[in-house]
């Protein structure tokens, strides 16, 4: 039968030593207290930095989604070979590879914009539902699902592309911004813009040609944010791109489509072409697997992780220096508990030879040690997460540093749950760690030699 | 008589038994022979003494039955458990079940208070606090230190910690009790009652006490007495006193 020393008597005996020299605790205590707080807050650093670097591309667009180009589309030259288009059935491929959500094709027309007095030249891009709801909006909601009705989105910034038709002055011209309002009064959308302007300006033999129809297309919403603003989808326009591919039949019927590729023959193709595809993953770490997939299969894809990667590169070496910065008054500390357990043994060498005498396990004479050496760590850890916390704090709220070194508004100390029980797991290791010799040398000492009497 | 003797002896249980024992310490190219060939057997609930001058092994030989030094040849055996080969933790191990501890310094931890200091072996072998505090409680008691009991170790005086001390080495119910001049720092009256005590307590307890001294008189509390010498037993002296003890005190 092996009896030995409860787990709870044993910590009640291992603070209470450690009670005994509060001074000397709380010094030790200090050290590790700095040595965590300075690894936590330079680790922070280096997520914020790099949390920032990640906000900074999200604000540039989804950072899971590639976009496709065709190899062929504006290659009108007719090299002898069928160009590969992405249609359907390409955008089906797509949809089959793993790891990718959805697939959004994009399908951009020029149209030309009409309110009052004002008119905008701009592209209208068809695109899915599942796109639509990436958008984030200021004004107005998405177009019911399943409506039939054609709407439209606008980014933020397109109101800058409407000049006044009478007065021909733009807002790049006058920095005045345009009397447009989407939301509450009619927009007209001209379709077929080579009959517009052929209207507009009639060709040298005289005749002028029928202006085309305008369309009255309700305004589902715009893209949130100021003219200042900018964002991924600050200078478009969307629109459901089913919707738009039945107005563009609707308007050209068995004429071709302006902007759709022709076949050898000069022919349009029976179906639709798209400009480009949207491609969403799933993960952020997936971005490049899929990206690569789709290059072989004989397309031009770009997504923002090739930036990205390379940033966070960056961003590892400058992690792995502040890291190895803090580590290493962590380690100073490491040394400061391992000399505190040592005088602490030797101080004790007599009670220790008592308590071996009097039957006291070996294990639990190396254990106590451990344990007064990992609880030193153990509140080490916990302060020095507190003092962390209100570094981060301070640094986060009172002095704007992340604005300075990356000129993106947000926390450039950035502390998750992880990091803190990292931090006190770590704190509680090394001090075991550090404490681990010494405990040996408790455990071995000679009882016989430790009571002799002196 | 002597008959009558070894049907005595036949009826009491051994609980130690030593044989051929040899400690034997290399100092430079000399061999000091610490113990020197050494023979006996103790029997359940005796009062021994091992009785010898300064430098006779007497130490060594108590260290070695309470598996605090290793014997260099020789067989001890304990409560019919050999321990001359166990290992270092198999002797921690073999004290904390079987063995209580009186020391000449008392040895009481001075940040312990006095039922804390006793309660203390039991702790390394896992009973709780309330048991073990009970069990410490009723051993002060017993050695009189009932008013005494939540006082520091070190507010007390030498005659008091050893009380403490004797309550430490009962309270794990030991199947032996080693005493290591136990007297040694008190002055004499405190020596008489302390001896008393632990007279008194041996017979109450059928406990087997081993008390090592260098003072012949002091020996002569115990049943039985071991006279050493240069590492050998020189003489084995019984002593039928009984209720004679405090008797043969007054008459010196």
């Amino acid at each position: 039968m092996i009896r030995t020393m409860r787990f709870l008597d044993l910590l009640a005996m291992s603070v209470n030593n450690l009670r005994r020299r509060k001074l000397r605790t709380a010094l030790t205590v200090l050290g590790v207290v700095i040595g965590v707080a300075s690894v936590v807050v330079m680790v922070s650093l280096g997520l914020g930095l790099n949390g920032l670097m990640l906000d900074m591309y999200a604000s540039y667009g989804s950072m899971t989604a590639i976009t496709v180009y065709s190899n062929g589309f504006y290659d009108a030259s007719g090299s002898g070979t069928e160009p590969q288009y992405l249609t359907d059935e390409v955008v089906d491929q797509f949809e089959r590879l793993g790891h990718v959500t959805s697939v959004s094709p994009v399908l951009s027309t020029n149209v030309i914009l009409k309110q009052g007095a004002y008119e905008a030249s701009c592209s209208v891009r068809g695109v899915s539902r599942e796109y639509m709801e990436q958008i984030p909006l200021g004004e107005g909601s998405l177009p019911e699902p399943g409506s039939d009705e054609l709407q439209f989105i606008y980014g933020n910034n397109v109101i800058t592309w409407f000049s006044n038709g009478r007065r021909g002055s733009s807002y790049g011209d006058t920095g005045e911004l345009p009397d447009v309002d989407y939301m509450n009064r009619p927009m007209f959308v001209i379709f077929d813009t080579n009959a517009y302007y052929s209207s507009q300006y009639p060709s040298a033999d005289g005749e002028q040609s029928k202006p085309p129809k305008k369309y009255l297309i309700p305004t589902a919403g715009v893209v949130e944010g100021t003219v200042d603003d900018y964002n991924n989808y600050s200078y478009s326009v969307y629109a459901d791109i089913e919707l738009l591919k039945t107005q563009l039949k609707l308007i050209y019927k068995k004429d071709p489509i302006p902007g759709q590729p022709t076949n050898q023959k000069g022919k349009p193709y029976p179906y639709f072409i798209y400009n480009s595809v949207m491609v969403f993953v799933d993960d952020m770490d997936n971005v490049t697997t899929v990206q690569k997939q789709i290059s072989d299969m004989g397309f031009q894809a770009s997504s923002q992780m090739e930036w990205i990667e390379q940033s966070q590169q960056t961003y590892d070496i400058i992690q792995l220096v502040l890291g190895g910065i803090g580590a290493v008054s962590l380690f100073v500390a490491a040394i400061g508990i391992a000399n505190t357990m040592m005088m602490s043994i030797y101080e004790r060498t007599k009670e220790i030879g008592i308590i071996k005498v009097l039957g006291c396990d070996l294990g639990t004479i190396r254990n106590m040690f451990l344990l007064e050496s990992g609880f030193i760590g153990f509140m080490g850890g916990v302060m020095g997460l507190v003092i962390s916390y209100i570094i981060s704090f301070v640094m986060n709220n009172f002095l704007g540093i992340g604005q300075v070194l990356m000129g993106v508004a947000g926390d450039i100390s950035r502390i998750p749950l992880w990091l803190s029980a990292a931090a006190v797991v770590f704190a509680i290791f090394v001090g075991m760690a550090a404490g681990f010799f010494p405990s040996l040398r408790a455990m071995h000492l000679s009882a016989l030699s430790a009571i002799r009497n002196e | 008589m002597a008959e009558e003797a070894q049907n005595l002896e036949k009826k009491r249980i051994p609980m130690i038994q030593v044989k051929n024992l040899y400690k034997i310490y290399r100092v430079g190219d000399t061999k000091v022979h610490a113990l020197d060939g050494v023979d006996f057997t103790i029997y359940k609930g005796e009062f021994c003494a091992i009785v010898g001058p300064s430098g006779s092994g007497k130490s060594t030989l108590l260290n070695m039955l309470a598996g605090l030094e290793k014997p260099t040849k020789g067989e001890i055996v304990i409560d019919r458990v050999h321990i001359e080969h166990m290992t270092e933790n198999q002797l921690v191990g073999f004290r904390r079940e079987r063995v209580g501890f009186i020391f000449q310094s008392y040895n009481l931890l001075k940040t312990l208070n006095a039922v804390e200091n006793v309660a203390l072996p039991l702790s390394f072998r896992g009973v709780p606090k309330k048991k073990r505090n009970a069990v410490a409680k009723k051993y002060l008691k017993l050695v009189g230190l009932e008013k005494q009991q939540d006082h520091m170790a070190n507010a007390m005086s030498g005659g008091q910690q050893q009380r403490v001390g004797i309550a430490r080495a009962l309270a794990v119910n030991p199947k032996i009790i080693f005493a290591d001049e136990p007297t040694g720092n008190l002055d004499s009256k405190t020596t008489m009652d302390i001896l008393r005590l632990m007279q008194k307590i041996v017979r109450e307890q059928n406990q087997t006490l081993i008390m090592v001294t260098h003072d012949n008189y002091l020996a002569s509390f115990a049943d039985r007495q071991f006279h050493i010498v240069d590492g050998k037993i020189t003489k084995i002296e019984e002593l039928h006193h009984g209720e004679y003890g405090a008797k043969q005190e007054e008459d010196r």
